[in-house]
């Protein structure tokens, strides 16, 4: 053949070619992104967290997502974590993460920021409750949306109360003479005044600052430099060993984590418990709960001449830094941030929502009357000191909070050593 | 004679040829899994490495790390524990497990419930035997203190909440659980004493504790090296048991070293600090079993 | 020496223990049963029992209403027999392959004139004097770039390593309690070395082949951090990983967690009681001429 021939042929296949190219093109822009989720345990109601995603995948037709559970609790998943972000791992694209957590993991770069995806902090968390303009973001960047909100709550035997026509205790030492009283008139040497958790679990970390904060006294600045009162804390720390002297709190309260308290609470062996937002469902919904219907819930007492301050706890998303979808990823979670999701979750699984206006929305009251009442214990709520070294700063608080509670530190020491190790941490 | 062909040397190769295919697996192995870990540790404990919370940057910062650690309390605190632990329950472990291998070894009608229960400690996964004997010593709901309570003894001990009684708890579950390992190789180890030896020291006179000592002992010492090797190893690295039990407490009284590793990797995310605790952890592992493995190399 | 027939009196003396008379063996037997037992017998009565059970006062042993619904949720709640599965399947294999590489390598040690012995003793046994939370990450990404993540393979490699120094010590030591003339008499009837590996020395070896093998399945099977890290999807998650998938933040539920405990400790007894025979061997010992 001559090259004359040639031409037309080869501009045919040429032609071909090119347009099998962009079909292909076309067809693989079509083509599903998958986005992996990292969801928690039990706890964080993955089946719920499917739903939605369900819902989100029916308005989203491109888009698959894919959930993976792993770490039951916060320590076991950022056991995991450490690993997986660590080796800079990019098959998870959305985390779901302990409210304490953004900043760490944000300082060490895991987390991708996403003010391009839902705007600058102002304006976007404008319509979630306070503590989380602190908690998600870091320095200027939003590290992370809310998910869900908790928050630590003071139930009680509203049965007991009546019996002993006692008012809701506003003070811990009214608190104390409340449960006393109580407790004597029972006669019950198994029945326990007031419950907190003093093993060295996370939990610990709010049962040093309940009583420190309701003094109206501030763990850190805003810039993060610790302002710890001295004094202040160890007023605090004090306040549970008086109550220990007075037989109101247990011997072995250093043992006690956060699910003994619910279980002892629902066996009728406690007058008073701190606890957080998902034992309400547990006291009055299990079938081997004895105090059912009794249960009544109220803002945590305040130290004398105080005001009372809660501990917020809850869940948040974060778009992975390494993620190879983020815009996808950014958007899906906007949508798990939303009002609808916070109401569906508060609906359907009793989870505290994270936005004020979805706490008086009517289907919600309907599912938990009770949120009407926990709205402003969540509004007022605190976040724990946001740090990029909270691994060091939990550690420090919880340990020697459960050191003091065991009555192997006295509060001085403890609240010393706190200073002493948390000085450079936290600067 | 012709020089041998290559699969003749496969077949029947020499000294030199056959060490090296014995070895080759191993060290294969060994080089695809840990060398590069292990390098990489060695060198990061050379750097500042902090992933949150430090300057960003990874320093080099030559032998900072190595001092800091060295006027490190902490590390000082946990060390100390480490080796207690260690001094407490490898002797422990060995005197147990003996006991437990020469009980198992005894002919009775029934051997395997003895046998049995001598294994089962190994059966349960590691990270709930500390749950569970953290349970067991309980101060409310504790087998043991319900046990000192109906023998007449009211005093509820807060096990878990003095350092001297949680260091008692957690060495007697570490003790249990690990006896178990030193029966097993100490009992293959007297499976291997020839029973004639028994004979003639009967036949001779020798009671039962003068053929213990003068042939048991003697001819179990392989197997005991062995056996002490690697329970000192993990004695060592002890974590899993008081991590469950006390997460170190109260305050840092039953914390290892091991445990102080993982917060600072994992919790503190401060891998250059805890790269180098590591490097402290195998140069401590090393110097001990040191006189151990030399015993095995001279055989 | 002439065989004696096995008599029950003489061989008593045989193992010459300090344990005199029957009836203090019998206590000390019943002492090491109930210690090995009673922590799986507790997990066992604590899989019968609701929660709410637990934190009756004084405790309770024996369950009030034993129900097995326990048993039911811990199989529904998580894929428990995957989990077993996986982690049997893993386990064995890297049984396996631990008992293969370290039979080679202690027999080269234990056997052959090599040069630095201590040397290479020392480096398989340093490389377990690490901890292991510090290798994990250089560990995952290199399983990451081989592409064995969630695979058996991506376990079964790094557990080799880790049995690798007790399984090679242990052999070690049996075969050099092994008289090299057995092995010689072989070679001159014309095996080769490594025919006389597995055809004497192996067969002699037995209580230290099977005291290897059980070492290093059950530390294959108990092993955490590795199983978490590596296999992280819910189709290869080995049973410790999945167990710790009963509780949550703020839940314990000892019942259930129980219950899976007993379905992951099963299989491993059996085997153990199975296998306990082989490891311990026979009272007759054949073969060790005095």
């Amino acid at each position: 053949m001559t090259r004359s021939t040639l031409a037309p042929n080869r501009r045919f296949l040429l032609a071909t070619l090119a347009l099998a190219a962009t079909l292909t093109a076309s067809v693989s822009a079509l083509a599903d992104t998958t986005l992996r989720v990292f969801s928690g345990g039990a706890n964080q109601r993955p089946d719920l967290m499917r739903k939605l995603f369900d819902q989100y995948t029916a308005k989203n037709p491109g888009v698959k997502i894919d959930i993976e559970t792993g770490g039951a609790t916060s320590d076991l998943q950022r056991q995991y974590l450490s690993t997986v972000l660590n080796a800079k791992d990019s098959s998870i694209d959305v985390y779901m993460i302990d409210i304490v957590n953004p900043a760490q993991y944000f300082g060490a770069g895991w987390l991708e920021p996403l003010n391009a995806y839902v705007g600058e902090p102002a304006v976007a968390l404008k319509p979630y409750l306070p503590v989380y303009a602190s908690a998600d973001v870091v320095g200027d960047k939003i590290a992370a949306m809310p998910a869900f909100a908790d928050a630590m709550f003071m139930y009680y035997r509203k049965d007991l109360l009546e019996k002993y026509k006692l008012a809701e205790p506003k003070t811990w030492a009214e608190l104390s003479a409340a449960a006393q009283k109580i407790q004597k008139g029972e006669g019950d040497p198994n029945l326990q005044g007031l419950s907190i958790q003093g093993a060295p679990i996370e939990g610990a970390v709010c049962t040093f600052l309940l009583p420190y904060w309701s003094q109206g006294k501030d763990f850190n600045d805003a810039a993060g430099k610790m302002t710890l009162d001295k004094p202040a804390a160890v007023k605090g720390m004090k306040e549970w060993l008086t109550l220990m002297d007075a037989g109101v709190v247990k011997k072995n309260i250093a043992e006690v984590k956060t699910p003994d308290t619910v279980n002892e609470f629902k066996a009728g062996q406690v007058v008073f418990a701190v606890n957080w937002g998902f034992a309400w469902d547990r006291f009055s919904q299990d079938k081997d709960s004895k105090v059912a219907g009794k249960v009544g819930v109220m803002p945590l007492p305040a130290m004398d001449g105080g005001k009372s301050a809660t501990c917020v706890g809850g869940w948040q998303w974060a778009v992975s830094a390494f993620s190879k979808s983020k815009a996808e990823a950014a958007k899906l979670v906007k949508f798990m941030a939303s009002p609808e999701a916070s109401k569906y979750l508060a609906a359907q699984g009793s989870l505290l929502p994270t936005i004020q206006s979805v706490y008086t929305d009517p289907e919600v009251l309907k599912a938990s009357p009770w949120f009407k009442d926990a709205a402003n214990v969540v509004i007022a709520g605190r976040s724990r000191p946001q740090s990029e070294r909270y691994g060091e700063v939990s550690d420090a608080i919880r340990t020697t909070t459960s050191a003091i509670l065991a009555r192997t530190k006295t509060p001085e020491e403890g609240v010393d050593e706190i200073e002493g190790r948390l000085k450079r941490v936290m600067r | 004679m012709n020089a041998p062909s290559t699969w003749d040397r496969i077949r029947d190769p020499s000294e030199k040829t056959l060490a090296v295919l014995l070895l080759a697996p191993a060290f294969l192995l060994l080089a695809l899994i840990v060398v590069y870990p292990i390098g990489k540790l060695i060198w990061n404990s050379f750097h500042d490495l902090r992933l949150s919370g430090g300057t960003g940057a990874v320093k080099f910062i030559g032998i900072q790390n190595y001092i800091d650690v060295a006027h490190d309390k902490d590390f000082w605190n946990a060390a100390k524990n480490t080796l207690l632990f260690t001094v407490i329950t490898v002797p422990g472990a060995l005197v147990v497990g003996l006991g437990l291998a020469m009980l198992a070894n005894l002919p009775f009608k029934r051997r395997w419930p003895v046998r049995l229960a001598l294994l089962l400690p190994w059966a349960l996964p590691l990270s709930f035997v500390g749950l569970i004997f953290a349970w067991f010593f309980h101060t409310e709901y504790g087998v043991v203190n319900d046990v000192a309570r109906r023998l007449g003894n009211a005093h509820q001990t807060m096990w878990l909440l003095s350092p001297g009684y949680a260091f008692a708890a957690i060495c007697f579950a570490i003790i249990w659980k690990t006896s178990s390992f030193m029966a097993l190789i100490l009992l293959a180890g007297l499976q291997m004493i020839p029973r004639t030896l028994y004979e003639a020291a009967e036949v001779d006179g020798a009671s039962k504790w003068q053929q213990f000592w003068q042939i048991t002992v003697p001819m179990l010492m392989p197997s005991i090296i062995v056996a002490l090797i690697f329970r000192t190893i993990t004695a060592l690295q002890t974590f899993d048991i008081p991590v469950t039990m006390t997460h170190g407490g109260p305050g840092n009284a039953t914390q290892t070293l091991a445990m102080l590793i993982h917060a600072t990797t994992i919790d503190y995310l401060d891998v250059g600090y805890g790269s180098t605790l590591a490097v402290f952890m195998f140069a401590l592992s090393l110097c001990v079993t040191a006189v151990y493995l030399r015993r095995i190399g001279r055989e | 020496m002439s065989t004696r027939t096995l008599d029950l009196p003489a061989a008593k003396s045989l193992f010459a223990s300090p344990f005199e008379g029957p009836g203090l063996r019998l206590i000390a037997a019943a002492m090491v049963v109930f210690n090995g037992f009673f922590p799986a017998l507790w997990i066992l009565l604590t899989s019968l029992k609701g929660e709410a059970e637990l934190v009756s006062k004084p405790i309770t042993y024996w369950p009030a209403n034993a129900t097995l619904h326990n048993y039911i949720q811990a199989f529904t709640d998580q894929p428990l027999l995957r989990y077993l599965g996986n982690s049997f399947w893993v386990a064995l294999l890297a049984t396996v392959s631990s008992l293969i590489v370290s039979a080679l390598a202690a027999y080269a040690i234990a056997r052959l004139n090599l040069k630095h012995r201590q040397l290479i003793l020392t480096a398989i046994v340093a490389s377990s004097m690490f901890p292991l939370v510090t290798l994990l990450v250089p560990i995952f990404e290199t399983m990451r770039s081989l592409g064995l993540l969630n695979t058996y393979i991506a376990l079964v490699l790094p557990y080799t390593v880790l049995n690798l120094p007790v399984c090679t010590l242990v052999l070690v030591s049996f075969f050099q309690s092994i008289p090299k003339d057995l092995e010689n008499a072989a070679m001159i009837d014309g095996c080769t070395r490594m025919g006389a590996l597995v055809r004497v020395v192996l067969p002699l070896a037995a209580p230290g082949v099977f005291t290897a093998g059980i070492l290093a399945f059950v530390n294959s099977w108990d092993e955490f951090l590795l199983a978490l890290s590596l296999n992280s999807s819910a189709t290869m998650r080995t049973l410790p990983v999945g167990i710790t998938l009963y509780q949550g933040e703020f839940t314990f539920p000892w019942p259930i967690i129980s219950a899976a405990l007993i379905v992951a400790i099963v299989p491993v007894a059996v085997l153990i009681a199975i296998f306990q025979e082989r490891v311990v061997g026979g009272l007759t010992q054949g073969g060790l001429k005095g």
